[in-house]
């Protein structure tokens, strides 16, 4: 019991953040149990005190460090400003951006580390090789000052024929060497699985995030809707600060109350259907219109640069980024065009909203994929140019060797061929690789090595530089002039800039962060053909989040329909894993489809550039692995192990099928169960209002004077029983000292209101005795015992307790017609005590789904374990007498405690309306026994372990119980004024049978028994109340006093029980 | 705690720092912000600052439950909702990024009980409503929207049906809001 009591306190520690309380009572609490801690751990073992003080330093530690990583997150606090003045949702945009950061940081060290470091430091010095020498004749341009000093403004020139094209940013740069550097650093392998590492790392990465998200929120696997809930409790953001954000947050509110309030009251036809139909209809067929018009565009401008650079040896600067900046134009007015065609829909905000998401997508992706077939598609326009010119490149043909000679010449007849036929796109790229190389023969003539890889390269990083310089200049012009204008000459305008026309650009999150989304899209599709395209965009996503924030600060007001941010953050990572999924598509099929480049790159001279494993396998691995490798690989695993993925899939799947089956079942169940009990306390009643006799009175009664004769001997004068009662206990310690402080100080006004009844104290004395005793019994419960009832009081007002009170008179007054007057008080009590027990349901719901989550929870279980045998005991001298009679009942219905709660009222109900003609006393009687009955279902229940199920049929015996702790309260007070031997046998059964009760009790439940001891919690909590007020009202000196006294009781208790 | 005291002894905050969602930066960011609040309360020295000077923080000013939030927060036998440190520290650490959804969804529902009788009634949710829409006519929902709104609420809420939305079911609808978490803060 020491090392449980131990434990609990430990466990107190461990939670006590997780409490809602005032800091100073969480302070005390923790001293407390920290003393308590101290104290005895050291009395068992030392080696535990030497863990306890290892576990401490571990948690310095940890504490330390966590201190110190949250100082070097980056951006944190410019990212709180923007919180505190915008809300959540703009929020979300950084937070992403610094997420995608910390992605791109991570891919720029896998290639910095794995590729680019150990060629510049192993590979082969600039101009060794062919692939590293830039060609004679554009030497001269490319050290011309023009070309280098053009790094921004002439970057086409500069990648096509400067210094930067041959240099680590592109795949061409990289030897084929096996080999490289004195540790035989294998280069080309490395080249190949960092370029695959990089999706698995992103894709990973990604997974894992959205997985943690929809764990979070359990709304991804609920389709509950509490929309007007949500609207309401959680509508106000609670993170902004600025008064300009606050009122427009405010009107975003009203208008979604509004807005939904309308689409209950089915009122928002002030459209005729055909006209909007055909409105809608008109507003996808001008975006499609844009979509294919943005495509063509593209494809037109890909073929005229082509065209151009045939023609002219020389390119202006607009032609060679012509098309950079057109995709790039493109990505920026459309999102734009679309908003303003959604405003024809006439969809609701939420709805067009979602729409203007999906074609904003669409667009982007439509752009990238039409980049790059058309890239392909321009190469492939040449195509007929191939077969002359192949003869005109002879000169630098004649270098090459025979074998890749032979090569060519027999796919380019069997491209042609099978050009004639069908069109397809992967015959269009294997043809674009041939011609490319081929064109660029054609094209650069003397240029040695053409290599699509770093063409593709280029593109994307001409295109992802194009893309931040258009970012920029939006952000400049657009929202930063446009809010120096609004704000500066709405003075000496006709209207009101600021609230009319050109207003303060907004900050669309939504788009942003699909822009992002886009823009990472780029890297990946370029990572694989430049390697250095993650190191640069990391540069860029810095730029921009300082840039971003910046502006947001300044210059935007926050969106109108706010996105909503949590649930768009999985929506985000969404898009992203469609976006990663859609651009490592080209990439793959390049790789596993294109025959690389001859002459350039860490590939050239392989077949495929996937060979590189397998002939890594065969040179350098031992014989065994490359049969293992081979066999694995054979049609003969590969087809199983795929089937069986696929049967795995299909199991998970229906699994997750079911498992949603199941749970709105129990969703179903809850809702039945909680209308039962309402149905089952109507029975109660009507039971109870019909009096009938009953056999097992008399014995009954025969059986409590005999108890109360016993008891009389013992018990001390009649008045004074209950505080004595209140006293003696006392000496156990520890818990009542600290419920009467914490009593006497928050609860004194509301206990005031409480106090027109005197006989209230006498209940809770004998409670607060029963509590008291108990926790000093077991020692440990002392601290939580305090913490909860102090928690409770302290936020729970009196309301309930006034109804209480103002049942007492009646209570009094009607002495004789008894009958009626149980069915008042319980109604009473009732009404006050739904609400718990329904409580007590979700409780027990949140604790099957949270057990895995978190422990927190364990602590009030500890402590209502502690509480349960002291009501048992309470009861147990009636109970034998209960149980006997009807065994059978519920030893063969564990689980249908439904109907055994109706028939436990039916029965005490028999036993108390025939005693209460004669005297109060049945009342208290009557609900011992059924205490004791749902104790003992409870018990039998959770032995056969019923789990949910168990759970939710509890709910409904709680009602009962629930409603005990007053009534009980009530009896022990009747009896103190209508006799004192009812009091006696009360309090001696709680002195003698204790030990032995509350012993099996706690052992039955010390083992899983949360169930039964959320009753007791509850309940608990009630009686507590009670306690409070009264001590709060009548002894409260005399408490402390006596506390004083009785301090180092627990102590002495606890070591004798051990 | 006043101005000269403007450093925590190293073992409180360390004990606040385990009490509390907080890190150590944020508890001293805390303690400037507040004793820098003090010390605009001229002459009399209190360990209390009253709701006024609280309320012109900006993180609260333009929040709608200001003043709900500080009497929730306060431990003062006033009842004037002024706040000690370690009150203030409990508002901080209830509105942490760290805090569980549990103590959040609590404290919203102290915060939403006006009356403070432990579950939210009809009255509760009207005066919720109306300083989420403002007091101004053009803003505030008519009779008949309220109604509505607030049987509409009742309706999703209320698993008992006895009327009112009590703080388990309150924490029930809470738990299952994607966005409660991360709105339900804030930030020094």
């Amino acid at each position: 019991e020491l090392f449980q009591n131990i434990q609990v306190q430990k466990e107190i520690i461990a939670n006590i953040r997780t409490k809602p309380w005032p800091i100073r009572r969480k302070l005390k609490v923790l001293k407390q149990a920290r003393e308590i801690v101290l104290k005895y751990e050291g009395r068992l073992t030392r080696t535990r005190g030497y863990q306890a003080a290892g576990a401490d330093l571990l948690k310095k530690i940890s504490r330390v460090l966590y201190n110190i990583v949250v100082l070097f997150i980056p951006w944190e606090m410019r990212i709180k400003k923007i919180e505190s003045h915008f809300g959540s949702g703009v929020a979300s945009y950084f937070i992403f951006l610094r997420w995608l950061f910390g992605i791109n940081i991570v891919l720029t060290i896998m290639t910095g580390a794995f590729i680019v470091l150990p060629e510049l430091l192993a590979g082969a010095p600039f101009g060794t090789t062919r692939s590293k020498t830039i060609p004679k004749d554009h030497l001269a341009s490319a050290q011309d000052l023009d070309t280098i000093w053009s790094l921004g403004a002439r970057l086409s020139s500069l990648i096509f024929t400067g210094y930067l094209q041959y240099s680590v940013l592109f795949y061409g740069y990289y030897g084929n060497v096996r080999k490289i550097g004195s540790a035989g650093y294998r280069l080309p392998l490395a080249y190949f699985m960092v370029g695959m590492a990089v999706f698995a790392y992103s894709f990973i990465t990604l997974l894992r995030k959205m997985a943690k998200n929809s764990r979070m929120s359990l709304a991804g696997a609920s389709d509950e809707n509490y929309t007007f809930c949500w609207r309401v409790f959680c509508a106000w953001d609670y993170l902004i600060g600025n008064p300009e954000a606050a009122e427009s947050k405010g009107a975003a509110i009203v208008n979604s109350i509004r807005v939904s309030i309308s689409c209950i009251q089915q009122t928002q036809i002030n459209l005729s259907l055909a006209v909007l139909i055909s409105l809608r209809i008109l507003a996808n067929i001008l975006v499609l219109l844009s979509l294919t018009g943005s495509i063509y565009i593209i494809y037109f401008v890909v073929d005229r640069s082509q065209k151009l650079e045939q023609e002219k040896p020389e390119l202006t600067l607009w032609e060679k980024n012509e098309v950079s900046v057109v995709v790039s134009l493109i990505t920026m007015i459309a999102p734009s065009a679309f908003e303003l065609v959604a405003q024809l829909e006439m969809y609701h905000p939420r709805t067009s909203l979602r729409f203007q998401l999906a074609r904003v997508l669409v667009l982007y992706l439509g752009n990238l994929y039409s980049l790059i077939i058309a890239l392909l598609d321009k190469v492939n326009s040449m195509s007929s140019a191939v077969s002359r010119n192949l003869s005109d490149s002879t000169s630098y043909l004649a270098t090459i060797s025979q074998s890749t000679e032979d090569n060519l010449s027999t796919i380019i007849p069997d491209i042609t061929e099978r050009q004639n036929s069908t069109l397809t796109r992967t015959l269009l790229e294997m043809q674009s690789l041939l011609n490319h190389t081929v064109l660029y023969e054609y094209n650069t003539r003397s240029q040695q090595d053409p290599c699509w890889e770093t063409y593709v390269g280029q593109e994307m990083l001409k295109l992802s530089i194009i893309d931040m310089i258009f970012t920029v200049a939006s952000i400049l012009l657009i929202d930063f002039i446009r809010g120096l204008v609004v704000r500066y000459l709405s003075d000496c305008c006709c209207w009101d800039l600021e609230s009319k026309f050109p207003e303060y650009g907004e900050f669309k999150i939504a788009e942003n962060v699909l822009h992002l989304i886009y823009n990472q899209g780029m890297i990946w599709m370029g990572a694989f053909f430049s390697p250095c395209l993650p190191a640069f965009n990391v540069l860029k996503l810095v730029g921009l989040m300082y840039l971003r924030s910046w502006a947001v600060l300044t210059c935007n007001v926050p969106h109108q329909q706010v996105f909503r941010a949590s649930r768009s953050n999985n929506f985000y990572l969404t898009m992203l894993l469609f976006m990663l999924f859609l651009c490592m598509l080209p990439t793959i099929f390049a790789i596993v489809r294109y025959r690389p480049s001859q002459y350039c790159g860490p590939f050239s001279g392989q077949e495929k550039i996937y060979d590189i494993i397998s002939e890594t396998i065969a040179n350098d691995f031992p014989l065994w692995f490359s049969k293992v490798m081979s066999y694995v690989t054979s049609p003969v695993v590969v087809l199983p192990a795929l089937l069986l993925l696929f049967m795995l899939i299909y199991y998970l799947q229906s699994i997750a099928r079911s498992l949603k089956v199941t749970n709105s079942q129990l969703r179903l169940q809850l809702q039945n169960v909680s209308y039962s009990k309402l149905n089952i306390i109507m029975m109660y009643f009507t039971r109870l209002q019909a009096p009938e006799g009953s056999d097992k009175k008399p014995e009954q009664e025969s059986d409590i004077t005999s108890m109360e004769s016993s008891a009389r001997s013992a018990s001390p004068p009649r008045r004074n029983g209950s505080i004595t009662n209140f006293e003696s206990p006392v000496r156990h310690g520890n818990s009542i000292r600290t419920i009467t402080q914490s009593v006497s100080r928050p609860d004194i006004p509301r206990a005031a209101g409480a106090t027109q009844s005197p006989t209230h104290t006498y209940p809770c004395h004998m409670l607060h005795s029963l509590i008291s005793r108990h926790s000093g019994y077991l020692g440990s419960t002392s601290g939580s015992c305090r913490s909860k009832s102090y928690h409770n009081m302290a936020y729970k007002p009196c309301t309930r307790y006034a109804e209480n009170i103002h049942s007492d008179p009646l209570f009094r007054k009607t002495l004789r017609p008894m009958h009626t007057e149980p069915a008042v008080i319980t109604a009473q009590s009732y009404v006050g005590h739904r609400a718990h027990s329904t409580r007590y349901v979700i409780v027990n719901e949140h604790e099957a789904r949270k057990k895995l989550m978190r422990s927190n929870t364990r602590l009030p279980r500890h402590y209502r374990l502690a509480d349960e045998p002291t009501e048992i005991v309470e009861l147990y001298p009636r109970n034998v007498k209960c149980y006997i009679p009807r065994p059978p009942h519920r030893s063969h219905q564990p689980h249908l405690s439904e109907e055994e709660e109706e028939e436990d009222p039916k029965s005490s109900t028999r036993r108390g309306s025939f005693r209460q003609s004669k005297r109060p006393r049945p009342l208290s009687d009557r609900h011992q026994t059924t205490q004791f009955y749902i104790g003992d279902t409870i018990n039998s229940q959770l032995s056969m372990e019923q789990g949910l199920y168990g759970d939710e049929e509890e709910g409904d015996q709680e009602e009962d119980w629930v409603n005990d702790p007053q009534t009980n309260i009530r009896g022990p007070e009747s009896a103190h004024r209508y006799g004192e031997p009812y009091v006696k046998p009360k309090t001696k059964h709680k002195v003698e049978p204790s030990l032995t009760e509350s012993d099996s009790a706690s052992l039955a439940s010390s083992s899983d028994q949360q169930n039964s001891s959320t009753d007791q919690y509850i309940q608990v909590i009630h009686n507590k109340k009670k306690y409070l007020k009264s001590n709060a009202k009548l002894t409260k000196t005399k408490s402390k006093s006596s506390v004083k006294l009785n301090v180092s009781g627990t102590n002495d208790l606890v070591c004798s029980n051990v | 705690m006043g101005g000269t005291s403007s450093k925590l002894p190293k073992d409180l905050l360390s004990e606040y720092q385990e009490l509390t969602f907080l890190t150590k930066q944020e508890i001293l960011m805390a303690h400037k912000i507040f004793s820098e609040l003090q010390d605009r309360e001229n002459g009399l020295y209190s360990s209390r600052v009253s709701m006024e000077k609280i309320l012109t923080l900006p993180e609260l000013k333009s929040n709608p439950f200001r003043k709900r939030i500080c009497h929730v927060f306060s431990t003062s036998d006033m009842k004037d909702g002024s706040l000690s440190f370690e009150d203030f520290l409990d508002l901080l650490s209830a509105f942490s990024d760290s805090a569980t959804l549990e103590i959040k969804s609590h404290y919203a529902f102290r915060i939403f009980d006006f009356d403070d009788d432990g579950t939210l009634d009809a009255r509760d949710l009207e005066k919720l409503v109306n300083s989420l829409t403002g007091e101004t006519d053009d803003t505030r929902l008519t009779g008949e929207e309220m109604r509505q709104l607030i049987s509409n609420i009742l309706e999703e809420s209320d698993i008992d049906k006895d009327g009112t939305v009590n703080l388990s079911e309150f924490q029930h609808v809470i738990s299952r809001s994607p966005d409660f978490v991360s709105s339900f803060k804030i930030v020094l």
